[in-house]
C-alpha cells in the first residue's frame, strides 16, 4: 500500500502546495468581502473540551443574527493546520491558541486584530482576567488575545501509596528531598520519576523549572529576546549539571525514552505504583480521572516544584500553559460581533461550565465557583498557586515560535539520553 | 488461467527466441486508439504531478512560512541544505532503511509468494489471514506496535531477555530495528503476493522436466523458480526503494523521528522542515533531493536488470 501510498502522497501532497502557492497569489486581493455572510468561524483545537466551546456558541448563536460555527481541528496538527490556512480567504475569524510565540508569526505577518480599542470601550475584556495570564498574549504593547478556557500549571504529581509505603510522608519541598526521594524509590526497585520522554515535552517541563528556580524567569525572558548570551551564563551550566545529576541518579529509570505521556504510558506508570512521581500539566488529573475516578480522588498526590537552596527564582514561580487564549483575525467580515462572542469569556456561564468539566479558568470571578468544581480541593489549591505566583512561564515551546519547537524538543530529549552534553544543549538553544 | 495461457502460447515457440512476440503487431492498428484517449489520464498527470512538481521546485529556491508571500532567496536554501548535518545523515538511513527493507522482506516474500501459489490443502485461509496487515492502514499498524512495545505495559515488559530494560525506541539500533520489523510485517504480505501471481505463471512442464532429470524441491527452486521470478523480483524491488524513501507515517508514530534525530529518515525530514519549522523552501528542497534519488534508483534499477527490455521469462515467449 505504502508503495502506491508514494504516487498518491506525491499527488496530494504537491496538490496541496499547489493549492498554497495559488491561495498565496490571492491572499492578497482577498478581503471581508469573500467570507461568507453572516458567518463567523472558530477554529479550535479538537478534543473533549470542545462540548463547553459549543455550549457557548450555542448561546450565543440563539441571540446573534451572525452565526458562529466551530472548527475542530485535530490537537496534534492543529498549529501546522492554522499555519497553512492563516493567509488564505478560508482563514478562520476567530482562532484558538497559546498566545506567545504561537502567534508571534502572525502578528508579524499583520493578521491579528488588535483589542485594544474594544477594551476601552470594555475595560472588562482585561479587568475580568488575572494579570499574569493575560499579558501572555500582549505583543509589544498591544493585546491580541482573550483568555478562555483554563490555566494549566506544571506540578509534581505523586503516588501517595507509594510514598507512604516507601515511608516518605511529605512531598519533596526542597532539590536535596527529591534526590533522597529518587534514591529510596530506587532502591525499592520502583522508578523514581514517571518521565513520558518519547513526546519529548514532558522532558522540556524539568528543563523550564529548574532553569526557572535556579537563575530566575529573567534567564529564559533574556533569550527570548534574542541574547543568547545567557544560555553559556553559570546558573545555565548549573541547571544543566543538576538536570545530569537527577538523570544519572537514575530518577528517571533507563527506558523512559519509549514512553509516552500521551499512549497512556507514564501515566499508568504512576497509576500503577510502577512509579512515584510524574512532572505534568494540571491535565494529569483529567487524565487519571478518566482511567481511573477513585485513583485521582484518594491516591493521586500533587505539589509544587521543589525549591532550589541559593537559586535565584522564587520558590513560587510557576511554568506551564498560563491560558489558552482567543484571538481575531483582521480580515474578519464581522469583527463586532467576534468582540461579543469575546466577551462570554468572563460570564458567570463559561467559568462555571469550564470548571465542570475540571478546567481552571483565570476570571477574577472564578474562585466564587470553584466550590463546584470536579475536585474542589483541586481546583483551589490550582487557583491559588496560579494567583500567588509570582511569575507564570509559558513552557518553552510555545514562548518561541513554531519554528523553534522541533530544536528545542531535540535538544531536551538528546540530553536527557546522554547523546549530546551541556556544550551541545547550549549550542542548540544558541542556534535559535 | 496459467495453464490455459501457457498450452495457448506454445505454437508460437517454433519462432525462435529472436523472432519474439509474434501477437503484437498484426491488424490491430487501425483500431488502435489516438491521442485522445490518453487525455484525461495526461491532463491528471500533468496538473497532479507536473504541475506540482514545478511549483516544489520553484518554491525551494524561496522562504516561505505559509503566511505572505514567498520571496525569492536564490540557493540559500540549498547552501544550508547540503551543509545540514541532520540532511546528509538522513540520505544516509534511507538507503539503510531501503537496503534493510529489502534484505529481509524479499526472501521472506518470495518462499511465501511461492508456498502461497501452490495447491496446498490449507493455503487459501493461511493465505488469507496473512494478508492481513496489507488491509490495515499504516497509521493504525503505527499504533498498535507503539502500543505492543511500550516498555512498562507491552512486550518488553514480558519478554526481558529479549528485550532488556525495554528501551526499544530509546536506541538507535533499537528504533531502526523496529522500523523495519514493522515495515516487514506490514509489506512483506504486498510483495508476497507479487510473488505468488509470478509463481502462478511458471508453467508446471519445467517442474515436470526438472523431476524427470532428478531435480530435488531445493534444486527446483534455485534453478527454476528463482530465475523464472527475476522480473517480479524487479518490479518488487523498484516498489521497496521508493516506498522506502516515501516512508513516513511509521516513522512520524512509532519513533518520531527519534531518539534525538536517530530515525529522521529523508521524508520525514521533509515534513519537519515544512510542517513542523514552516520552512516550505527547504521543505521543497528536500522534496527535489527525494524525486531526483528516486528517479534515479529506478532507472538504474531498470538499466542494470535489463528490466527496459521487458524481455519476458516465460517460456516459449
Amino acid at each position: 500500500m505504502n508503495n502506491h501510498g508514494w504516487v498518491a502522497r506525491t499527488i496530494a501532497g504537491g496538490a496541496a502546495l499547489a493549492l498554497g502557492l495559488t491561495m498565496a497569489g490571492c491572499s492578497g486581493g482577498s478581503g471581508a468581502s469573500s467570507r461568507p455572510e453572516n458567518e463567523l468561524h472558530v477554529a479550535m483545537y479538537g478534543d473533549a473540551g470542545n462540548v463547553v466551546e459549543q455550549k457557548m456558541i450555542d448561546a450565543f448563536n440563539a441571540t446573534s443574527e451572525v452565526k458562529i460555527v466551530l472548527d475542530k481541528i485535530p490537537g496534534a496538527e492543529y498549529q501546522s493546520k492554522l499555519q497553512t490556512i492563516m493567509d488564505t480567504p478560508t482563514a478562520p475569524d476567530i482562532f484558538f491558541n497559546w498566545g506567545g510565540g504561537s502567534i508571534k508569526s502572525f502578528v508579524d505577518a499583520d493578521l491579528v486584530l488588535p483589542l485594544d480599542d474594544f477594551i476601552k470601550e470594555d475595560p472588562q475584556l482585561k479587568d475580568a482576567f488575572l494579570p499574569s495570564v493575560f499579558e501572555t498574549a500582549v505583543i509589544d504593547g498591544k493585546s491580541y488575545g482573550v483568555p478562555m478556557r483554563g490555566t494549566q500549571p506544571v506540578m509534581l504529581f505523586n503516588n501517595s501509596k507509594v510514598l507512604a509505603d516507601a515511608g516518605i510522608s511529605n512531598p519533596p519541598a526542597t532539590w536535596e528531598e527529591l534526590l533522597e526521594d529518587v534514591k529510596i524509590l530506587k532502591d525499592k526497585g520502583i522508578t523514581p520519576i514517571a518521565l513520558g520522554a518519547g513526546d519529548r515535552w514532558p522532558t522540556l517541563m524539568w528543563f523550564e523549572y529548574l532553569y526557572d528556580r535556579v537563575a530566575g524567569e529573567g534567564l529564559f525572558q533574556k533569550a527570548l529576546e534574542g541574547d543568547s548570551s545567557v544560555w553559556e551564563s553559570e546558573e545555565s551550566r548549573k541547571a544543566l549539571g543538576m538536570l545530569r545529576e537527577l538523570v544519572d541518579a537514575g530518577a528517571f529509570g533507563t527506558n523512559f525514552d519509549s514512553v509516552k505521556f500521551t499512549d497512556g504510558g507514564s501515566p499508568a506508570l504512576l497509576a500503577s505504583g510502577k512509579a512515584g512521581f510524574e512532572l505534568m500539566g494540571s491535565w494529569e488529573y483529567s487524565t487519571q480521572q478518566s482511567n481511573d475516578a477513585a485513583f485521582a480522588a484518594d491516591v493521586l498526590g500533587y505539589s509544587e516544584f521543589p525549591k532550589i537552596e541559593g537559586g535565584k527564582g522564587d520558590e513560587d514561580n510557576l511554568v506551564g500553559n498560563t491560558n489558552n487564549f482567543y484571538s481575531i483575525h483582521k480580515n474578519t467580515r464581522y469583527p463586532e460581533a467576534a468582540r461579543d462572542f469575546l466577551k462570554l469569556m468572563y460570564s458567570d456561564q463559561f467559568v462555571q461550565e469550564q470548571v465542570a468539566i475540571g478546567n481552571l479558568p483565570t476570571t477574577t470571578n472564578t474562585e466564587k465557583f470553584l466550590d463546584k468544581a470536579a475536585d474542589p480541593e483541586y481546583a483551589k489549591y490550582q487557583f491559588s498557586l496560579v494567583k500567588e505566583a509570582p511569575s507564570f512561564q509559558l513552557s518553552w515551546d510555545q514562548a518561541y515560535p513554531p519554528e523553534a519547537t522541533v530544536t528545542i524538543l531535540t535538544a531536551v530529549s538528546q540530553f536527557f539520553s546522554g547523546q549530546i552534553d551541556e556544550d551541545g544543549f547550549i549550542k542548540a538553544m544558541q542556534s535559535l | 488461467m496459467t495453464t490455459t495461457l501457457a498450452n495457448r502460447r506454445r505454437p508460437a515457440r517454433a519462432g525462435g527466441p529472436e523472432k519474439g512476440r509474434p501477437t503484437r503487431r498484426g491488424g490491430s492498428t487501425s483500431s488502435r486508439p489516438g491521442f485522445v484517449w490518453a487525455l484525461p489520464a495526461t491532463i491528471f498527470f500533468g496538473l497532479f504531478a507536473l504541475v506540482p512538481l514545478v511549483a516544489v521546485a520553484v518554491l525551494s529556491f524561496t522562504t516561505w512560512s505559509g503566511l505572505g508571500d514567498p520571496k525569492f532567496v536564490g540557493l540559500k536554501n540549498w547552501e544550508a541544505l547540503f551543509e545540514d548535518p541532520v540532511m546528509l545523515q538522513s540520505l544516509w538511513l534511507s538507503l539503510l532503511f531501503i537496503a534493510l527493507g529489502i534484505i529481509t522482506q524479499t526472501p521472506l516474500s518470495i518462499l511465501l509468494g511461492v508456498w502461497a501459489a501452490g495447491n496446498q490443502k490449507n493455503r487459501a485461509i493461511l493465505s488469507a489471514i496473512y494478508f492481513v496487515p496489507l488491509l490495515l492502514s499504516s497509521a493504525a499498524i503505527s499504533v498498535l506496535w507503539r502500543a505492543l512495545l511500550d516498555p512498562n505495559f507491552g512486550l518488553p515488559g514480558q519478554l526481558s531477555w529479549l528485550f532488556g530494560d525495554g528501551n526499544v525506541l530509546g536506541t538507535q539500533t533499537g528504533a531502526i530495528a523496529v522500523l523495519i520489523f514493522v515495515g516487514m510485517w506490514q509489506f512483506t504480505p504486498f510483495h508476497t503476493l507479487i510473488y505468488q501471481g509470478a509463481a502462478r505463471q511458471i508453467p508446471p512442464v519445467l517442474y515436470q522436466a526438472a523431476s524427470i532429470d532428478g531435480a530435488g524441491t531445493v534444486r527446483q527452486f534455485f534453478s527454476i523458480t528463482l530465475p523464472q521470478l527475476k522480473n517480479s523480483i524487479i518490479t518488487s524491488v523498484i516498489l521497496m526503494v521508493v516506498g522506502g524513501l516515501t516512508t513516513f507515517e511509521t516513522v512520524l508514530i512509532l519513533t518520531n523521528g527519534g531518539p534525538g534525530t536517530g530515525t529522521t529518515i529523508t521524508a520525514f525530514h521533509m515534513y519537519q522542515e515544512a510542517f513542523r519549522r514552516f520552512d516550505f523552501g527547504t521543505g521543497s528542497a528536500i522534496a527535489l533531493v527525494l524525486v531526483v534519488i528516486s528517479t534515479a534508483i529506478s532507472f538504474a534499477v531498470v538499466r542494470v536488470s535489463g528490466y527496459d527490455k521487458m524481455r519476458s521469462s516465460m517460456e516459449g515467449l
